[in-house]
């Protein structure tokens, strides 16, 4: 420790950015990342950081790291860290500081860990370094780490390779080893983002704990506004480049002050919200490129308060809101708005009828046999994607299937497609057998009438084939039209239909933003008129003032086609919002299936009650049981016996006779059609609370 | 009769010889330059030093190519027999204002003409193998990278054993004339000429087959839709495949407009069959990677045959490696012609191509006479280098954004 840093008081700001302007430098000119940005960190305190990608929240990150790049630059302001400018060090003094006092935990643990060096060895480099501890004491504090971070068996976990590892234990050694020097703060960099709700619930819990027990303030870098309130006590709300909001958790939520923040929570579906009677409002327009950001105001061209004269004089700065706890938000109107006035755009739609039964499986069963030897022999091992898979789903309906990484539900998308074909059990497409028909022997208006949305928008188009070029093929494929020009005139239809202006059809897809293209994606599914559409996971990957227009967009079009929609989804919120019925799938079988009211009501399935306590909700009015799950999700390769769900149940211990280890629970059939695959008998069931619950205003 | 001219005269009369192709380039240039926003991956070259000067250099022996009449100062392959092994700017003796710019060989003929000449050689030989051994290549590492499986197993062994035969062998082999002499010979009726099913005939017949394989293909899975347009495009390319095809793997063509030496033919051959594997290899790695991204699992879903997918959404993803390689693959061609000149192998003695200049001027170098060695290796490297160049800028470029 170095006698500046011991003579810090430990009343002042652990962490002081003032004014801090972050400019990149290109070839062609110089690209403005963070302009006049502020925020104070108090010791033992957690501030996140919330905006959209893009906003420059990360970029603040590393301009506190000083880890910018070659091309980055701190162009003004100074970064206080106990009290000493990190802007004016050097490396030298810069290496004391990283991974000693100031330690960071990135998205991606893999990309954090060194493949070819054991667990202990190393965390135990990071006090052996910086502490110049001996060999046998760091690893010591290594194995004593490993257990705070709850990980089970710490023996073993230190002596083992990053890759033996599940993606939830990767994370809690990367954050392990952030707490081995004792960091005075802590830089998460949306530390959950690639993991799985209920492990991403686990991590949350410790890494609250770990504050509270160390002492470490926490900068937390964040998309998710439900996260931040669980983890932080203060935030700060960035646009394009700036902060336009910051305060109490509490206080932002509850008495938002900026336009931008309002418009952000509008957007998000609340328990609450309904797609009908209260369907989300998106944020107009296109988040500003960089070097094209208006004048004035950032947020000015898509704010419902813009008044012209105002807004777009100059620069706006932060102004304090006056009763607040250091709460100050950048807006020039903000003491004139009526922040709690309802908002005017909403438009209530009416209920579309569900209509007749159109798609229906039963028995589905997808197994894969996976040879284990290097040269095709070794033992068969097999697989069970999907089990005794049953459902209807109705015109006009949507059904979202709802369920964690590896629970067979993209397996189930792709033999519906005809991609792969079904082991045993039967499909029945409008009246026709398809469960063992492969996509090539289907003829053209099953394979049109059944399409599909995908995940990730950066790769759902090819990015050499311009955008009608790839509307136009997909017609043609379908047999539309006689002539090119017939289908030159449906591709631009196709494209009013998602709301895209037609100069898009000569446009590449990088030169379109991601909520873009997956409208794109959407035209190009509907090109055949499709009336099954299997939509997985449309909108995870997009910002949330994005996620809602491309929702709606979804919703208008099912509404204007009564299209089936089978809308895959981790996200219980958005799932809550738009679907009309809802199957929980876990390791291959559906565990739970009803109406949207009967999932999210109790009784719960166990797994669902576990499911819909670990998404964080942004709303500080909603109450929350926490529900952690123990453990990691079982290989598909290696499920357990009896129950899938058993390893990770709290309510094993309530079915008699270990029945849960021997057995697959059947399906319980409850009140209304409610499906549920559980040994809990009915009383137990009765007496299961509430997971959410709404205060009263 | 005028007087040995210095270095700097030399170098002078050179630049002033090379005047078509500095214009050329200028022209070129500052084109390329004025629009290189609009021009994509070929306009970001302008972007990297390190590729603009590989571009650069690599477009002055094109050009040097296509100007070579404009540029010789002799016939290359004219013999004088009074300047024999004459140094760098020796002047000739019965008329005014005539030098050997760059001296002259064991046989008196003018090194600067031959090299001008070589470029000529060179450039039409290698870029053209390459295409074909790309298309080879291409053809079957796609299925090979997209369906995998026994398929892949038995095509990626086929390539190692290619590859795990050393070249050099299997080029003396392929060019002896013993081999040449092999296989039963066929009279073709309508020209009159014989083709014997020798090996590298066999190879020729067979690996020229891959580009009318690749185009029909290619139009067949994307226009199987529109009918008339396909047989439009595939009647065009079949028409002017199968034309090209019989002159230069059959020497059958009616119209003698497409034909080959039957020794440069043994050399390109060759020169294909080496390549390709490497370029099944690439090509294989490229698919694999590409095959799990979404849109081609979108193109599935709507009932795409294979061939569209592999042909019309991977492969023109998988263009930047691909066009850094082809590059890349040029050079190498390049030092393999120049190696199998060295040796004598597949050309005429009197050929002005590299391999074999440096060849003869080899054995004047213990006499001290470094000249008709030197200046056509220097060419033969600043050519590679400039590929080489060019293909790292390419590849910087293509990286970004």
């Amino acid at each position: 420790m170095t006698a500046t840093t011991a003579d810090w008081d430990p009343s002042k700001p652990i962490l002081e950015i003032s004014n801090l302007s972050i400019s990149f430098f290109t070839r062609l000119r110089e690209i403005p990342a963070v302009m006049d940005f502020s925020c104070t960190v108090m010791a033992g305190e957690a501030m996140g950081l919330v905006g959209e990608s893009g906003c420059g929240k990360s970029t603040v990150a590393l301009a506190v790291m000083r880890d910018l790049g070659k091309n980055g630059r701190i162009v003004g302001g100074s970064i206080r860290f106990k009290g000493r400018d990190l802007t004016t060090m050097d490396e030298e003094q810069l290496r004391h500081i990283r991974g000693s006092e100031i330690a960071m935990i990135y998205q991606e643990p893999m990309a954090s860990l060194n493949p070819a060096m054991k667990i202990g060895a190393q965390l135990a480099e990071v006090p052996m370094i910086h502490q110049g501890m001996s060999q046998g004491e760091a690893w010591k504090l290594a194995r004593q780490i490993v257990a705070d971070v709850r990980l089970p068996d710490p023996d073993r976990i230190i002596n083992a390779y990053p890759h033996q590892l599940s993606g939830g234990q990767q994370q809690r050694i990367v954050i392990a080893m952030a707490l081995m020097s004792k960091p005075a703060l802590l830089i998460l960099d949306e530390p959950t983002t690639a993991l799985d709700v209920t492990v991403e619930a686990g991590i949350v819990d410790l890494v609250k704990e770990l504050g509270e027990k160390y002492g470490t303030s926490m900068l937390f870098i964040s998309h998710n506004l439900g996260l931040v309130m669980d983890v932080c006590d203060r935030l700060c709300v960035m646009y394009s480049g700036e902060a336009v909001e910051t305060g109490a958790v509490v206080e932002v939520f509850d008495k938002m002050r900026h336009p931008y923040t309002q418009a952000l929570f509008r957007s998000i579906p609340l328990p609450g919200a309904d797609k009908n009677a209260r369907p989300l409002i998106s944020i107009p327009g296109n988040f500003p490129l960089p070097h094209e950001r208006p004048k004035g105001c950032n947020f000015g061209p898509r704010c419902d308060y813009f008044e012209d004269g105002r807004c777009n004089a100059g620069d706006v700065p932060m102004s304090r809101v006056p009763d607040g706890d250091r709460h100050e938000s950048r807006c020039v109107k903000w003491s004139e708005v009526d922040w709690t006035a309802p908002p005017k755009k909403r438009q209530v739609k009416e209920k579309a009828p569900i209509g007749p039964v159109i798609l229906k499986m039963e028995d589905l069963k997808k197994y894969y046999s996976i040879s284990t030897g290097a040269f095709g022999g070794g033992e068969n091992k097999v697989v069970k994607a999907n089990e005794t898979l049953s459902f209807e789903a109705r015109e006009g309906e949507t059904l979202a299937i709802v369920g964690e990484s590896g629970c067979g539900k993209s397996t189930f998308a792709k033999v519906l497609m005809g991609l792969e074909t079904a082991t045993s059990g039967q499909i029945m497409l409008f009246d026709e057998n398809v469960q063992s028909t492969p996509i090539q022997k289907r003829n053209t208006d099953t394979v049109s009438s059944v399409q599909m949305v995908f995940q990730n928008p950066f790769d759902t188009l090819n990015p050499s084939m311009t955008v009608g070029r790839q509307i136009i093929r997909a017609l043609e494929i379908f047999k539309f039209g006689a002539t090119d020009e017939e289908r030159n005139n449906r591709m631009l239809e196709l494209l009013d239909l998602v709301k895209l202006p037609r100069a898009f059809a000569e446009r590449m897809p990088r030169q379109l933003s991601g909520g873009q293209k997956q409208r794109v994606g959407i035209a190009r599914a509907f090109a055949g008129g499709a009336k099954v559409v299997v939509a997985d996971e449309p909108v995870s990957a997009l910002d949330v003032s994005v996620q809602a227009a491309v929702t709606d967009l979804l919703m208008e079009i099912q509404r204007k086609n009564r299209t089936t929609l089978l809308f895959i989804s981790h996200d219980l919120s958005i799932v809550r919002y738009l679907s009309d019925r809802v199957m929980v799938m876990y390791l291959g079988h559906v565990v739970e299936m009803g109406t949207t009211d009967q999932v999210f009501q109790p009784p719960y399935h166990p797994y669902t009650e576990a499911l819909l306590s670990a998404v964080p909700i942004a709303d500080i009015h909603v109450q929350r049981k926490r529900i952690v799950l123990e453990g990691d999700i079982p290989s598909a390769m290696n499920p357990p016996p009896g129950c899938p769900f058993q390893t990770r149940c709290r309510w094993k211990s309530q079915v008699p006779d270990g029945l849960c280890d021997r057995e697959v629970p059947p399906v319980q059939e409850l009140e209304g059609g409610h499906q549920l695959k559980c040994h809990l008998s009915r009383e137990v069931l009765r007496t299961m609370e509430p997971v959410i619950k709404i205060a009263a205003e | 009769m005028d007087d040995l001219l210095s270095w700097g005269g030399i170098i002078a009369r050179m630049l002033q010889q090379f005047w078509p192709v500095w214009a050329a380039l200028i022209v070129t240039f500052a084109l390329s330059i004025t629009f290189k926003r609009k021009l994509g991956l070929y306009g970001k070259l302008f972007d990297s030093p390190v590729g603009m000067i590989g571009f650069g250099i690599v477009m002055f022996w094109i050009f040097t190519a296509v100007f070579a009449d404009l540029i010789i100062t002799f016939d290359p392959i004219a013999q004088l027999s009074s300047l024999k092994n004459k140094v760098p700017g020796t002047p000739l003796p019965d008329v005014e204002g005539q030098w050997y710019l760059l001296g002259s060989d064991h046989l008196g003929r003018d090194v600067f003409s031959r090299v001008v000449m070589g470029a000529r050689r060179v450039l039409m030989i290698a870029p053209a193998a390459t295409a074909f051994a790309f298309m080879v290549g291409v053809t079957l590492g796609l299925p090979a990278g997209y369906f995998g499986g026994q398929f892949d197993t038995v095509l990626s062994f086929l390539a190692n054993l290619v590859l795990a035969f050393p070249v050099i062998l299997l080029f003396y082999l392929l060019v002896t004339p013993e081999i040449k002499e092999t296989g039963a010979a066929f009279t073709i009726p309508w020209t009159g000429t014989v083709w014997r099913s020798s090996i590298p005939n066999v190879m020729a017949a067979v690996l020229f087959v891959f580009p009318l394989i690749f185009f029909c293909t290619l139009f067949q899975s994307r226009y199987f839709t529109l009918p008339a347009r396909r047989n439009l495009y595939i009647g065009i390319t079949l028409a002017i495949g199968l034309w090209a095809y019989s002159g230069l793997a059959f020497n059958a063509d009616p119209t003698g407009l497409w034909g080959m030496d039957p020794n440069l033919l043994n050399v390109f051959v060759s020169v294909v069959f080496v390549n390709s594997p490497t370029v099944f290899r690439i090509v294989r790695g490229l698919v694999m990677d590409l095959k799990s991204r979404d849109y081609v699992a979108a193109s599935q879903t709507r009932g795409e045959g294979p061939w569209y997918i592999m042909l019309w959404e991977i492969l023109p993803n998988a263009r930047g490696p691909l066009i850094v390689d082809f590059c890349l693959r040029i050079g190498y061609t390049t030092i393999l012609l120049g190696t199998l000149g060295f040796f004598g192998l597949g050309v005429s003695p009197e050929s002005p191509d590299w391999g074999s200049t440096i060849d003869d001027g080899r054995k004047l170098l213990p006499a001290g006479i470094l000249h008709p060695a030197v200046a056509p290796a220097l060419a033969l490297m600043t050519l590679v280098l400039g590929l080489n160049l060019l293909a790292d800028g390419l590849r910087e470029e293509s990286l970004k954004d």
